[in-house]
């Protein structure tokens, strides 16, 4: 599988250094792990901000009491839990639910890991809201005063009515296959489209197509019918009631 | 010259974390400590200047995951400071999200896995070490302005976006001389 819709170098750099907001991380996350070429970018990146990192100090005259502290917290905690041999992390942080606690009529699509913070029981138990009999979306997350995470699951051959964005959009090719005026997108393709693009995505006949989304602030549809979904979008859309 | 004396102190490092992922030596962990700590409270401080109270939290929450998760680290896959980094920027990115005013429910330990690697692979770890030298001899010899929007990503934590607006410099001139960077370490090739 090729993949030819790749993020920005910047994007890669803001998500390695950890200055990218969470909504977009989880989009470069979900990325990688479906595509090897931006894993290896990353790799580096982090390599090199490790190394940006040991460069910083050598001393610090204030860390003799921090360590004194320290010290006094771990031998507390070690003695709460009771253990002396290593542990192992304990909680959601390191356990995801496996495979085998999905359904298994789902067990063709597996959920990027990078989701299942959100999606921890497969696609089909979101809670998805229907815009047209052929397109449904589901809300994952939002940060304050920030983008929208969403899923979106059109139905094979159907298509997005046109469109423009008031802000910037990422999309992530989760599962099957949609195209536009610009090309087509498959599995693990990244696109970024800003304000200016007006676009109307149509998905192909083979298949549902899932993707995940980053909006900026709600889609304006401009065909005069689906204009009609306007207010709803912006109702869906957290912050765009102020 | 720098970089052999780097790299040995790193292996005495690595036999550090041996010690504590086998036999639970504080004395490794303690000469740990009087490694990274300095170098976590000035990542943390860089972020937010003066927030001496983030700066130990974050350095003691990663000093106890060194601790505990010491039997996880894998030399082959990443050297020490690489997961120590991993550690320090997750743990400041945790710490962000759960007190500054952009409070999110996202999890962070999701969407920035160990760069533990399941199937390592002799080849990669070959490459992985190679690179890793190529960007520390290439690091020392980029242009200061190069160095400078480098340290106000990865240490400050500013995006692109702010970096341009904190130098008073457009977007473009800030992605130029990142990607300009980028280019002399072989991180970023153009595709």
């Amino acid at each position: 599988m090729t993949i030819h819709y790749h993020p920005s170098i910047e994007m890669l750099t803001d998500y390695a250094a950890g200055s990218l907001s969470l909504t977009h991380s989880m989009s470069i996350a979900t990325h990688i792990e479906q595509c090897q070429e931006c894993q290896q970018q990353i790799r580096k990146l982090t390599t090199l901000g490790a190394q940006l990192f040991t460069q910083t100090a050598t001393e610090d005259a204030n860390i003799v009491d921090l360590k004194a502290s320290f010290f006094d917290k771990l031998r507390e905690l070690d003695r709460s839990e009771g253990i002396s041999s290593p542990v192992k992390e304990q909680g959601a942080t390191d356990q995801t639910p496996s495979e085998a606690t999905l359904p298994s009529w789902e067990q063709d699509y597996q959920v990027p890991k990078s989701l299942r913070q959100f999606v921890p029981f497969g696609y089909d138990k979101l809670k998805w809201m229907s815009l047209s009999p052929s397109v449904k979306i589901a809300t994952l997350c939002q940060e304050e005063g920030g983008a929208q995470v969403a899923l979106t699951r059109i139905k094979a051959g159907a298509s997005i009515p046109t469109h423009t964005h008031t802000g910037d959009e990422i999309t992530l090719v989760l599962e099957g296959a949609f195209s536009d005026k610009s090309g087509i997108y498959r599995r693990g393709d990244f696109i970024t489209r800003d304000a200016s693009h007006k676009h109307k995505p149509m998905v192909t006949k083979d298949a549902e197509c899932i993707c995940l989304t980053v909006l900026d602030s709600p889609i304006e549809f401009t065909g005069w019918l689906t204009r009609l979904f306007n207010p709803i979008m912006r109702r869906y859309h957290p912050h765009s009631n102020h | 010259m720098n970089t052999v004396k780097q790299i040995d102190s790193d292996d005495h490092l690595v036999q550090d974390m041996l010690a504590i992922a086998q036999s639970r030596d504080q004395d490794a962990l303690n000469r740990l400590f009087d490694h990274y700590v300095p170098k976590i409270r000035a990542f943390c401080l860089a972020a937010q200047p003066g927030a001496n109270l983030m700066a130990d939290d974050i350095a003691q929450e990663v000093m106890i995951r060194i601790w505990r998760k010491a039997h996880t680290y894998k030399s082959e896959t990443a050297s020490l400071n690489t997961w120590v980094f991993t550690l320090a920027r997750n743990a400041r990115i945790d710490y962000l999200r759960k007190n500054s005013r952009h409070q999110s429910d996202i999890d962070p330990e999701y969407l920035w896995r160990d760069v533990v690697d399941e199937n390592a692979d002799p080849f990669k770890d070959a490459q992985q070490k190679r690179d890793q030298e190529r960007i520390q001899v290439g690091l020392a010899k980029l242009p200061q302005d190069q160095q400078q929007v480098l340290a106000k990503v990865y240490l400050e934590g500013k995006t692109h976006k702010e970096a341009a607006e904190e130098l008073s410099l457009p977007l473009g001139t800030i992605k130029s001389r990142v990607r300009l960077a980028l280019h002399k370490l072989t991180i970023y090739i153009k595709r």
